[in-house]
């Protein structure tokens, strides 16, 4: 970038400096990077990054992760990032909890071969510790959990959103490698969703259902009709009350994700529930805000809208990926009674699918703790990993396989087919999906 | 009929191609997934939650679209895609660019020297116009003719 002159964002003297090359060339080629997105995201300055980050690059794998080279660039250059940074779910080279067969073993090795460099790396750069691996970062387990109001840039779709409508920080929804470039120079654009502007709500959705709607379908909608603007909740609080304890924070975490994976959303706000809804109401919204209804048949309708995509539609369920995001404590109990409850009312002493529950490292710890929790699971022969299921999709490694789960996420990238908890149950225990065999 | 319409240049210069088009938003992320691991010449959309698009070749195509959803993972969707040589050549937003594609097309263009051109802010009347196939004509000033 020559022509600063012509720049139409405001940049500090400092910025400038760093711009111009003053200290080194590969900060200015990322402070290029980050001026250039301000640039193109219309912002009239950048802003200082005031608190750790969360990236969505935790796995060398091409498409998701910046190649070595740039990472090696950065290290050379003897940079690192402001703040120290938790990851998204690490390679998944846990075999021994991933039940998978060996051509699949062989496969995932190969494509994740450079797994140990690029952690190396990453830990150069400001990784916050070995166990910083998940794609839910704000559980207390795991503890990076901003303060209200601080401006971060974090990647990760369903981070951000959380991070922005729970926790009240200011992140826009930023990808993989402008996430560590702008944590690295700590700035980001003031433009989005870090300004006041950015964060005022321009879709009121009515939540008329007769009972708490499954999150993950609920955000799909929201996320389909909204696309990238900010919705205002409304009926969500008939059920979930007012405030945001443990089983609201995992219920708002999945329906985040599913808002960030159908649409762009990187904000909502609940009424009387997530905190600037609480302090500001209905003045969030704008005066010619749109509405969308939702109730029990538009949630159906769009359930029935997913095509199964197995290759063989009729097969019975092989695998079950349970954690995508990642489980809570909460939820890792919830699944753990309501398995072993159903096979219990049925006689069972295992279950009938693979099924592997995905939770952050530091989650796992503390669940396995409890022996007796445990023990139930693992007699049930389900297994337990840090990995993301997503990640045994990649490169064809789970074709033809017949998988099934909870994530209305995992369902939008992958062959997976998409059940809500309770049906999921039933099909684990079972083998066989109601109405289908 | 040809139209002409004024946006934006947020990558600019002087292209010529052929339309692909979606009304919905483009799932980056789920658009390459496919065609990002499989080593193919030509990238074949594999977002099934588009049907627009879905099974669509997007190489060297100016894909038009209101914006691109879905996951941040799509931020080095953009350099890979690029460097495999299966990009488009160009994305015309009706709305203001998002921040995931601002983001992942100044990467690949400051990271890797390729180029993905870019005008935003072409407005719903574009979208309505232009079809598939269509030719279309970006100048670098962001003047975009459909012809």
């Amino acid at each position: 970038m020559d022509d600063f002159e012509n720049l139409q964002i405001k940049l500090t003297e400092d910025e400038r400096q760093i711009l111009q090359g003053k200290q080194g060339a590969t900060l200015q080629r990322v402070m290029e990077t980050v001026v250039l997105y301000g640039e193109a995201l219309e912002a009239e300055r950048l802003a200082d990054i005031e608190g750790d980050g969360h990236f969505v690059i935790s796995w060398p794998t091409p498409g998701i992760a910046p190649s070595l080279e740039l990472l090696e660039e950065l290290v050379e250059a003897s940079l690192k990032t402001k703040y120290p940074f938790t990851l998204d779910p690490k390679s998944p080279l846990d075999f021994e909890n991933l039940c998978l067969r060996p051509d699949q073993e062989q496969l995932i090795t190969r494509l994740h071969k450079d797994h140990a460099r690029y952690e190396a790396l990453l830990m150069q750069l400001g990784l916050r510790d070995k166990d910083a691996y998940t794609c839910n970062p704000y559980l207390p387990e795991v503890g990076n959990i901003p303060e209200r109001g601080t401006v971060l840039a974090w990647s990760e779709s369903a981070c951000a959103i959380y991070a922005n409508s729970v926790l009240g920080a200011r992140t826009n929804r930023n990808g993989a490698i402008m996430d560590l470039l702008s944590n690295i120079v700590g700035k980001t654009p003031h433009a989005g969703l870090v300004t006041d502007q950015g964060r005022q709500a321009s879709w009121l959705v009515e939540v008329k259902t007769s009972k708490l709607p499954n999150p993950q379908i609920l955000g799909a909608a929201i996320g389909l009709k909204v696309i990238a603007d900010v919705p205002f909740i409304v009926g969500l609080n008939r059920f979930m009350g007012s405030e945001i304890n443990a089983a609201a924070g995992d219920f708002l975490q999945e329906m985040g994700a599913a808002c960030a994976t159908y649409g762009a959303v990187g904000l909502y706000h609940v009424e009387n529930l997530t905190p600037e809804a609480v302090d500001f109401g209905k003045d969030l919204l704008v005066t010619d805000c749109k509405s969308y209804v939702i109730d029990d048949l538009e949630l159906q309708g769009l359930m029935a809208s997913y095509p199964v995509m197995w290759e063989n539609k009729s097969a019975n369920p092989e695998k079950c990926f349970i954690g995508c995001p990642h489980l809570s404590l909460q939820q890792l109990y919830w699944w753990t009674h309501a398995i072993h409850s159903a096979l219990q009312t049925r006689g069972q002493r295992q279950i009938a699918v693979t099924t592997i529950l995905c939770a952050a490292p530091t989650v796992l710890q503390k669940y396995k703790s409890d022996r007796q929790a445990y023990e139930r699971l693992t007699q049930a022969e389900v297994h337990l990993s840090t990995a993301c299921p997503e990640t045994l999709f990649e490169n064809d490694v789970s074709a033809g396989e017949a998988i099934v789960t909870n994530s209305n996420k995992l369902r939008a990238y992958t062959p997976a087919r998409f059940f809500p908890d309770e049906e999921l149950v039933e099909i684990i225990i079972s083998g066989k999906i109601k109405g289908e065999s | 009929m040809r139209r002409v319409f004024k946006g934006r240049a947020v990558l600019a210069g002087n292209i010529e191609g052929r339309a692909l088009v979606t009304q919905m938003g483009f799932n980056t992320y789920a658009s390459f997934f496919t065609s990002m691991y499989a080593g193919e010449e030509t990238a074949t959309c594999s977002d099934k939650s588009n049907p627009q698009l879905y099974g669509k070749n997007l190489t060297d195509k100016i894909i038009c679209l209101p914006n691109t959803v879905g996951s941040t993972s799509s931020g080095a969707t953009w350099p890979n895609v690029a460097q495999l040589g299966i990009a488009p050549k160009a994305m015309l937003f009706s709305q203001q660019i998002d921040s995931l594609a601002a983001g992942g097309l100044v990467v690949t263009d400051v990271w890797t020297g390729n180029r993905i051109y870019a005008v935003d802010q072409l407005g719903d009347e574009f979208l309505e116009a232009v079809k598939d196939g269509d030719g279309i004509v970006i100048r670098e000033d962001g003047t975009v003719t459909v012809e």
